[in-house]
C-alpha cells in the first residue's frame, strides 16, 4: 500500500513539475527552430552552446511545418530564430511581418546572392546557404533500361523516361516549388507550363518531402529524382550509385535562410546566434554533418563534394516576385488545374 | 403514541409519463412486520426504493420515524434493505461484507469485524467469515445478507422478495427466520413479495397496491375476510364474484337474492340494494338441494379437498369442499348454500 | 458528499488560489514569488494592478457568510460560481496580450495587457467550479450528491474546454475568408472539386479525395472484418489451440508506432524490394510502383487493424451461447446449415462493429498514406499539407476536415440504423453449459487458407522491421551488419556522470513521461465518466457522452492543428509546454476508457451501489471500495490502451510538440522524411519493446484469468470498445 503511495506521489510531483512552465529555464537560453535535416541541427545548437554559454532549445521541423507553427503562435511567439530550411517560407514570414527586421554587422562577409536576398527581403531574413536545383539518375537502372545519360531539363521529357522521373508537389514541397518557378523563369510562363505538362506523363510520383526522390533515385524506386544537388550528394556520398546533373539549360537556387521571429523572448540572444551563425566557423559545421550546401560567409570552407556554384549555370532568380504568396498562389493554382489535373 | 416508523404523505414517484407511485399515504407502525404485496409492475420496488433513498419522491413527503427524510440520499437514512439478488460485493469476504457498512460509517477496523463477527455468529454463520459469497450456498448468502443489514441496527429493514432466489422448501424455513428475527429484535420491517401466502403467513399488517396505488391496507386477516373490492378480494386469494342483491341486513346475517334465488348468509351490515359480492370458495357448502341451484361442470379430487365448478344462474362458482364432505359428480344437479358472503364497494 | 462541505471546500480552494499561488503563468519559476511576475491575485489587487479583477474576490466574499452559518444556499452558490467563471474568462478574453484587447473593452482598460492564467487561477477556477457544483447539488440536483454534481460540472467544464472549444475554433476557420465570415465561401470547401470530382471514373485521373477515402475505409472495414473473421473462428472453433500466437500478432500492430509498417512494405514490394527483385530475377516480372497508392496503403491498414478486428469478433464468437446452436443441430440441421442460419446472424453486431472500427480508423489513419500514398490522397493526408503545406489554407483545412467528420458520423448513424431494431444478446450471465459446435470443415480450411499466410506475411514485415535496424541500410539492401543507427540513437556516454549522448534520447524520455501522466489520467477520467453516465441519471447525460465520446471521431490532425489555434494565447496558454501533450493525449484517449469502463460497469449489477449506499457508503465510499476494486480489469486496460496510444500518436502531436518537448514519433517521422530509414526503424524497434514490456507487464499484473473473464481478449480488448455502443 505504502509503495503504490510512494509512486502516486511521486508520478504528481514529476507531473508537477513538467507542467510549470519554464520552472527550470536558466537566465541565457535561446529557443531556435530548424529546418535543416537533424545531423546539421544539433552539432550547430552545440557548438553555440560551448561557444556562447547559452543554452538552446531546439526543435526540428520542415520548414512548411516551422512556417504553420510561426503563423499561428504569431500572436505569442515561442521561438527566437528559425533557422534553416528554404527561402521562400522565410520571404512569407518577412511579407507577412511575422519576422524581424535585423542587419548583422557580418553582412559584409557574405556572398552576394546572400545579400541581394537580405536586401529583398528588408532584412527580415538572410542567406545562410545556398543549394542549386538539378537532379539526380540511377546509374544501373538508366543502363538496364538502355536510356542515354541525360544532361538537360529537356531530356527528362523524352519518352524514354516515362514514369521514371520523380519529383515532390509544389503544393507541399518548397524544393518543387523551386522547380515551377525556375521553369518558368528560365522558359517564360507559357512555355514552362507546356513542358510542365510533358514532363507530368513521365512523372510517377509527385513525393510530399521535397528530398524524397533524391532516396527514391538512389534505391532505384524512380530513375531520375528532382531535388536539391546536396540532397543527392548526400545519398552519393552514402554509397548510392547515382550520378548528379546540373542542368544545361541553368537551373535555379534556394538560399537557406534564417529569421529572427517577431515578438522573441530572447531577442539579445537570438542576435547573437544570428551574427554567429553568419560567421565561417559556424558554416563549416554542415559539410562536417554531411550537408553539401554552399555556405553564404565567403570565407567559409567549401565542401570538396559541394557542387561548385562555378561550375553551374545559374538563373537571377527572383526571390522577391516568386516568393510572394500572391504570385505562389496563382502559380500554384495554375499548376493544380493544368498539369496535375492532365491525364498522364 | 411513538411516531409512526414510516409515514409517506402523498408521495408521487413518476418516471417518465408512468406513474410507478401515485399519491400514496400511510402510516406503517414501528415493530410491525408489514408486507408490500401486489402483481407484478403495480409499484412495490419502488415503494420500497422511496423509503431507502435510492428514489427521491418527485411529489411528497416522506418521514422516518418521525424525521422528513425526502430530500435525504440512502447513505444519509438509517435504513437497511436485503436485496433480491442480495447484492454481497463478491471481492469481499463475509466478514469484509457485514463489516462494510461499519466501516464506512466511521468504525474502527477491529471493532468493525469484531461486531460483524458476533452478528455473523448469532446468524449460525460463524466459520464462513473468511469465505467469498460466491463459495455459500444461496440460503447462506441470503443469511450474509440480512446480517449485513442488521448489523447496522437500522431504523427500518426492507426485504424486495427475499425469498425469490430460494427453492421452495428452504423458502418456509426461511420466511418463518425472518419472522422470528423481527419479533425477537421488535424490528420495523417493509417487506416485498407477490405471494399472497407468504405475506399473509409473516405479515403483522399488508399493503396491498394495484397500479401504484394502495388499493386496501388491513391485517391479513381483514384483507381476506374483509377485501375492499373484487381486485383484493381476488389477489387475497381465491373468490367468487357475483352479482346479487341484498333484501334485508342487520346483525352479521342478511337476505340475499343471487341468480333468482334467495338465500340467508353471513354478512355485515350494508344497505339494501343490489350489490357486488364475493364468496371464498370454502365459504360455498354444496347440498342436494336448498342454496342457490346449479349444475355441477367439473369435479376434481385433490386430496384433502374436492373442487367444483357449479353452474348457476349467477355464474361460474368455484368451490373447495373438504374431502370428508358428500361428493357429487359431473353433472349431478345441486344446491349452493352461501356460508358467509362479502360484500364489495363499487 | 453534502453540498455544504463541498461548498466549504471549495470555498477554501478559491481562496487559496486567491490568496498563495501566482496568478499568472511563469516564464522563469518561482523565484520572484510574493511578488512580481509570481504574485498571486491577492497582491496584485492590493498593490493596484489587474484591477479588473477586484469582481472576482467580492463575488466570492459574497457566498462566505451563509456557508460559515452552516447553510447551503443553492441559488446564491450557483450565481457566486458561475459568476467567477464568466468574469475570469471574459477578462481574460478582453484583455490579452498586446494587440489582442477587445475593442469594446479597450476605453475602460486603455492598453493594459496580461499574460495567461496561471496556478492561482487554476484554483480558483476550481473552486468556483466547486461552488456551482455545491449550488447544483443543494437545489436538489443529482439527487442531492455534491460529489456527482462535480464531477458531472467538472468533467463537462473539462470537455468543453479541450474538445468541443477546440473543435469550433477550428471549424469556424471553415467559415471564415480574409479574416470575415463568408458562407459562400464555407459552401464553396466543402462541395470543392477536389473532394468530390469522379474523374477516376471516367478517365486516368484521380478522383476526389472524398471519393478516395471512401473508397479506402471501405475497403478496409470490409477486408480486416474478414480477415479478423477467419482468425476468430479458427481460434474459437478450431481446436488448433493457437491461441498465443494469435495474441501475439493481435498485439503487435497494436504497439507499433505508424509509418514502421509502411516502411516495411516499401523494403519488400518497393521498386526495387527484396519481393520485387526476387520475382523480377526468377520470373521475369517487370518491377512496377505499384505498392505506392491504393494498394499499399490498404495493405499497410489491414496489417495494421486486422488485430483489432480479430479481438472484437473472437470475443463475439466466444459469446453465442453454445445452446442456440446445440438447439440449431438437434433440429436436423446440419453443420453448415447450422453455421449459415445461426452463428452467423448471431455475429452481426460483432461483425458491424469490426467493421465500423476498421472504417473509422482508416479514415483517421494519416501515416501509411503519408508514406505510401503516393498519388493518392486522402483526407486526413490533405488536411495535413493544406495547412503545413507550402499553400498555408486552414480554411480549406476546416472544411475538409468537416468532411471528414461527416463520413465518420455518417458510418456510426449506419451502424445503429442497422443494428437497432434488433436484439441479439445472447449472455445472461447464468453460465451456458454446452460445446462450442466446431467449424464446418470447408470453412475451416477456407479459414485457414487465408489465415495462415496473412499470418506469415505479418511475421515477415516485422521481421523486416528488426533486421532492418541492424543492417546499413536495408533499402538499398546493404546489408552488412551494423550497431550504427543505435549508437547514433542511444549513446550513452560517461563524462562525468552519465551523458545520453544518442539524437533520440531527448525524444524518448520526453514521450515515457508524457506517456506515463497521462495514461493514468485518461484512466481515471475515463472510468468516472464512465460511472457518470452509465450509474448516475441527471439532465445532459446523453449531452456529457457525446462529448466524451466526441473526440473519438476526430482525426489528429485536426486536433493538433486546433489546439494550437485555441490554446496558443491567453487566458488559456498552453503551447510549448508538455501539458499540452498530456492534456491533447487524456482527451483524444478518452472515448476508450469511457466505454471500456460503460462496458465493465454493465457487469456489475446495479444493487451492488445501492447496497452501499443503504449501508451509509456515499458516492465516495461506494466508487472506491465497491466499484473501482471490481473494475480493475477496465482500469488497467485502460491504462494500457492509453499508454500505448500515448507513444505511437504522431498526427495530432506534431503540431504540438515544441524545442524541449519533443516525442519519439514526431522525431521518427523526421527520420523518415529524411529518408534515414534505418534510424526510424531502429528506434521504433525500440518503442516496440517498451510497449511490449509495458503491455505484458500489466497483463501478467491482472493475471490473465481475470481479464480473460471480463474481456476475453485480454488487456487490450477495450481498442474496439468504442463503436460497439
Ligand atoms: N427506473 C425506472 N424507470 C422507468 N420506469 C420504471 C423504473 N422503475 C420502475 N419503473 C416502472 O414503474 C412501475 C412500477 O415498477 P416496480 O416498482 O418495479 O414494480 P413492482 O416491484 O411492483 O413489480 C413499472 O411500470 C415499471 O416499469
Ligand atoms: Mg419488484
Amino acid at each position: 500500500m505504502t509503495s503504490k503511495r510512494g509512486f502516486a506521489v511521486a508520478l504528481f510531483a514529476g507531473a508537477l513539475a513538467a507542467l510549470v512552465p519554464g520552472a527550470a529555464r536558466a537566465q541565457g537560453q535561446l529557443t531556435v527552430y530548424c529546418s535543416v535535416q537533424e545531423e546539421w541541427c544539433r552539432p550547430m545548437m552545440a557548438a553555440f552552446e560551448r561557444a556562447t554559454g547559452i543554452r538552446v532549445a531546439m526543435t526540428r521541423k520542415s520548414s512548411g511545418e516551422t512556417m504553420t507553427q510561426i503563423r499561428a503562435e504569431a500572436t505569442n511567439p515561442r521561438g527566437d530564430v528559425w533557422w534553416g530550411g528554404t527561402g521562400d517560407p522565410h520571404m512569407q514570414a518577412a511579407e507577412e511581418n511575422l519576422t524581424l527586421e535585423y542587419r548583422s554587422p557580418r553582412l559584409a562577409e557574405l556572398h552576394d546572392w546572400a545579400v541581394r536576398q537580405a536586401q529583398q527581403a528588408n532584412y527580415r531574413t538572410v542567406g545562410i546557404y545556398a543549394g542549386a536545383l538539378g537532379y539526380s539518375y540511377n546509374v544501373p537502372e538508366l543502363q538496364r533500361r538502355r536510356i542515354e545519360a541525360p544532361r538537360c531539363w529537356a531530356d527528362l521529357i523524352k519518352p524514354a523516361f516515362r514514369g521514371e522521373v520523380q519529383v515532390a508537389d509544389p503544393n507541399t514541397s518548397g524544393t518543387a516549388y523551386t522547380l515551377l518557378a525556375t521553369i518558368v523563369q528560365l522558359m517564360g510562363e507559357e512555355p514552362a507550363f507546356d513542358y510542365l505538362k510533358a514532363l507530368h506523363r513521365n512523372v510517377n510520383q509527385y513525393t510530399r518531402s521535397g528530398a524524397a526522390p533524391a532516396r527514391a533515385a538512389a534505391t532505384g524506386e524512380s530513375v531520375v529524382g528532382i531535388t536539391f544537388l546536396h540532397d543527392a550528394v548526400t545519398q552519393k556520398v552514402n554509397g548510392a550509385p547515382v550520378e548528379i546533373v546540373a542542368p544545361c539549360e541553368g537551373t535555379g537556387y534556394e538560399i537557406g535562410s534564417m529569421s529572427i521571429i517577431r515578438g522573441a523572448r530572447n531577442l539579445d540572444n537570438a542576435k547573437r546566434f544570428f551574427d554567429w551563425a553568419l560567421s565561417a566557423e559556424a558554416q563549416a559545421i554542415g559539410a562536417e554533418a554531411k550537408s553539401y550546401q554552399l555556405p553564404s560567409n565567403r570565407n567559409a570552407p567549401i565542401p570538396p563534394e559541394a557542387p561548385r556554384f562555378e561550375n553551374i549555370k545559374l538563373i537571377d532568380y527572383d526571390f522577391a516576385r516568386w516568393g510572394s504568396a500572391a504570385e505562389r498562389t496563382r502559380l500554384l493554382t495554375r499548376w493544380d488545374r493544368e498539369v496535375r489535373a492532365a491525364a498522364r | 403514541m411513538p411516531d409512526p416508523a414510516i409515514r409517506f404523505e402523498r408521495v408521487t414517484k413518476a418516471f417518465g409519463p408512468v406513474r410507478a407511485v401515485d399519491a400514496v399515504s400511510f402510516d406503517l407502525p414501528q415493530g410491525a412486520l408489514v408486507t408490500l404485496l401486489g402483481p407484478s409492475g403495480c409499484g412495490k420496488t419502488t415503494t420500497l426504493r422511496l423509503i431507502a433513498g435510492l428514489e427521491l419522491p418527485s411529489e411528497g413527503r416522506i418521514e422516518i420515524e418521525g424525521r422528513d427524510v425526502s430530500r435525504l440520499a440512502a447513505a444519509e437514512r438509517r435504513i437497511a434493505m436485503v436485496f433480491q439478488s442480495y447484492a454481497l460485493f463478491p471481492h469481499m469476504t463475509v466478514l469484509e461484507n457485514v463489516a462494510y457498512g461499519l466501516s464506512v460509517n466511521g468504525a474502527r477496523r477491529a471493532a468493525a469485524e469484531a461486531e460483524a463477527r458476533a452478528m455473523l455468529a448469532s446468524l449460525g454463520l460463524e466459520g464462513f467469515e473468511a469465505r467469498l459469497p460466491a463459495e455459500l450456498s444461496g440460503g447462506q448468502q441470503q443469511r450474509v445478507a440480512v446480517a449485513r443489514a442488521l448489523v447496522l441496527r437500522p431504523q427500518v429493514l426492507l426485504f424486495d422478495e427475499p425469498l425469490s432466489n430460494l427453492d421452495a422448501r428452504l423458502r418456509r424455513r426461511v420466511r418463518e427466520d425472518i419472522r422470528d428475527l423481527q419479533r425477537k429484535l421488535g424490528l420495523s420491517v417493509v417487506y416485498v413479495t407477490h405471494d399472497q401466502q407468504e405475506a399473509l403467513a409473516v405479515s403483522d399488517l399488508v399493503v396491498v397496491m394495484r397500479d401504484g396505488r394502495i388499493a386496501q391496507m388491513g391485517t391479513p386477516t381483514e384483507l381476506y375476510e374483509d377485501p375492499a373490492d373484487a381486485f383484493v378480494a381476488d389477489f387475497m386469494g381465491e373468490a367468487n364474484v357475483i352479482a346479487g342483491e341484498v333484501l334485508a341486513a342487520d346483525g352479521g346475517r342478511a337476505r340475499l337474492r343471487v341468480g333468482g334465488a334467495e338465500v340467508e348468509a353471513a354478512m355485515r351490515a350494508h344497505p339494501v340494494g343490489p350489490a357486488t359480492l364475493a364468496v371464498r370458495p370454502e365459504a360455498v357448502t354444496l347440498v342436494d338441494a336448498g342454496g342457490v341451484p346449479g349444475r355441477v361442470a367439473r369435479a376434481a379430487f385433490l386430496g384433502q379437498t374436492r373442487e367444483y365448478e357449479v353452474e348457476t344462474d349467477a355464474g361460474m362458482l368455484f368451490v373447495i369442499a373438504p374431502a370428508s364432505a358428500p361428493a357429487f359428480a359431473e353433472g349431478a344437479a345441486v344446491g349452493c348454500r352461501l356460508e358467509r358472503v362479502i360484500p364489495l364497494r363499487g | 458528499m453534502g453540498a455544504l462541505s463541498l461548498a466549504r471546500i471549495a470555498l477554501a480552494c478559491a481562496a487559496f488560489g486567491l490568496l498563495i499561488p501566482p496568478w499568472y503563468g511563469l516564464e522563469s519559476g518561482f523565484a520572484s514569488w510574493p511578488g512580481g511576475e509570481a504574485a498571486p491575485l491577492a497582491v496584485l489587487l492590493a498593490g493596484g494592478a489587474a484591477w479588473w479583477l477586484w469582481p472576482v474576490p467580492l463575488i466570492l466574499l459574497a457566498s462566505a457568510p451563509s456557508l460559515l452559518a452552516h447553510r447551503a444556499e443553492g441559488r446564491l452558490l450557483i450565481a457566486c460560481g458561475a459568476g467567477v467563471i464568466a468574469w475570469v474568462f471574459l477578462q481574460g478574453w478582453a484583455i490579452g496580450l498586446p494587440g489582442t484587447v477587445w475593442s469594446i473593452a479597450a476605453p475602460f482598460v486603455g492598453d493594459a495587457s496580461q499574460p495567461a492564467l496561471g496556478w492561482g487561477a487554476t484554483f480558483l477556477l476550481t473552486g468556483a467550479v466547486g461552488l456551482l457544483s455545491a449550488g447544483l447539488a443543494a437545489q436538489g440536483r443529482f439527487n442531492g450528491d455534491a460529489f456527482v454534481s462535480f464531477l458531472v460540472v467538472g468533467s463537462a467544464a473539462l470537455l468543453i474546454a479541450f474538445v468541443f472549444a477546440p473543435l469550433l475554433t477550428i471549424l469556424s476557420a471553415a467559415a471564415v475568408e480574409d479574416g470575415r465570415i463568408a458562407p459562400e465561401a464555407m459552401l464553396a470547401r466543402l462541395t470543392a472539386h477536389e473532394a468530390w470530382s469522379l474523374a477516376c471514373v471516367t478517365s486516368s485521373l484521380g478522383c476526389g479525395v472524398v471519393w478516395n477515402t471512401l473508397a479506402l475505409a471501405t475497403l478496409t472495414g470490409v477486408l480486416s472484418t474478414l480477415l479478423g473473421l477467419a482468425f476468430a473462428l479458427l481460434s474459437a472453433r478450431a481446436n488448433l489451440h493457437l491461441g498465443g500466437a494469435f495474441r501475439a500478432l493481435a498485439i503487435l500492430p497494436l504497439i507499433t508506432p505508424p509509418f514502421v509498417v509502411s516502411l516495411s512494405l516499401i523494403v519488400l514490394f518497393g521498386r526495387t524490394g527484396m519481393v520485387t527483385e526476387a520475382l523480377s530475377a526468377l520470373f521475369g516480372i517487370p518491377r512496377s510502383r505499384w505498392i505506392y497508392g491504393l494498394p499499399g496503403v490498404l495493405l499497410a491498414q489491414l496489417l495494421a487493424f486486422t488485430p483489432i478486428a480479430y479481438l472484437l469478433l473472437e470475443g463475439a464468437v466466444r459469446q453465442i451461447a453454445p445452446s442456440l446452436e446445440e438447439a440449431a443441430s438437434t433440429m436436423g440441421a446440419r453443420r453448415f446449415t447450422v453455421f449459415r442460419t445461426v452463428t452467423w446472424p448471431l455475429l452481426r453486431p460483432g461483425l458491424a462493429a469490426a467493421f465500423l472500427l476498421g472504417f473509422v480508423e482508416s479514415l483517421s489513419d494519416f501515416g501509411n498514406p503519408l508514406v505510401l500514398g503516393g498519388d493518392f490522397d486522402v483526407l486526413a493526408t490533405r488536411i495535413f499539407f493544406a495547412i503545413a503545406g507550402a499553400r498555408h489554407d486552414p480554411g480549406r483545412a476546416a472544411a475538409l476536415a468537416l468532411l471528414l467528420l461527416g463520413l465518420t458520423f455518417g458510418a456510426f448513424a449506419l451502424q445503429t440504423a442497422w443494428l437497432g431494431k434488433r436484439r441479439y444478446v445472447t449472455v445472461t450471465g447464468k453460465g451456458d453449459a454446452g460445446v462450442p459446435s466446431p467449424l464446418p470443415r470447408g470453412l475451416a480450411i477456407a479459414c485457414g487458407a487465408v489465415a495462415f499466410p496473412w499470418m506469415a506475411f505479418t511475421a515477415i514485415v516485422y521481421a523486416i522491421i528488426m533486421l532492418g535496424a541492424f543492417v546499413h541500410d536495408i533499402g538499398r539492401s546493404d546489408m552488412t551488419f551494423t550497431w550504427r543507427h543505435y549508437i547514433t540513437a542511444f549513446e550513452v556516454e560517461w563524462f562525468q556522470g552519465l551523458v545520453f549522448r544518442g539524437a533520440a534520447w531527448d525524444s524518448l524520455f520526453t514521450t515515457i513521461e508524457v506517456a506515463a501522466i497521462s495514461a493514468p489520467l485518461t484512466a481515471g477520467l475515463g472510468i468516472l465518466l464512465a460511472w457518470l453516465l452509465a450509474r448516475q441519471a441527471f439532465p445532459g447525460r446523453r449531452t456529457l457522452e457525446f462529448l466524451a465520446m466526441l473526440s473519438f471521431a476526430i482525426p489528429g490532425t485536426v486536433v493538433g492543428v486546433s489546439y494550437i489555434m485555441a490554446f496558443n494565447v491567453p487566458p488559456l496558454e498552453l503551447t510549448g509546454t508538455s501539458l499540452i501533450l498530456i492534456i491533447c493525449f487524456v482527451f483524444r484517449n478518452l472515448p476508450v476508457g469511457v466505454r471500456g469502463g460503460i462496458a465493465a460497469l454493465a457487469q456489475i449489477d446495479r444493487s451492488l451501489d445501492e447496497a452501499s449506499a443503504t449501508m451509509g457508503g456515499g458516492a465516495v465510499a461506494t466508487l472506491r471500495r465497491v466499484i473501482l476494486p471490481l473494475m480493475r480489469p477496465a482500469i488497467i486496460a485502460a491504462l494500457a490502451y492509453s499508454f500505448v496510444h500515448a507513444m505511437t500518436a504522431v498526427s495530432a502531436v506534431i503540431f504540438l510538440v515544441s524545442a524541449r518537448h519533443n516525442l519519439a514519433t514526431v522525431y521518427i517521422v523526421g527520420r523518415v522524411e529524411a529518408g534515414e530509414i534505418a534510424l526510424a526503424i531502429a528506434y521504433s524497434s525500440v518503442l516496440i519493446l517498451i510497449m511490449l514490456a509495458v503491455v505484458l507487464g500489466i497483463d501478467k499484473l491482472v493475471g490473465r484469468a481475470q481479464i480473460g473473464r471480463r474481456a476475453p481478449a485480454g488487456a487490450m480488448q477495450t481498442a474496439p470498445v468504442p463503436v460497439t455502443a
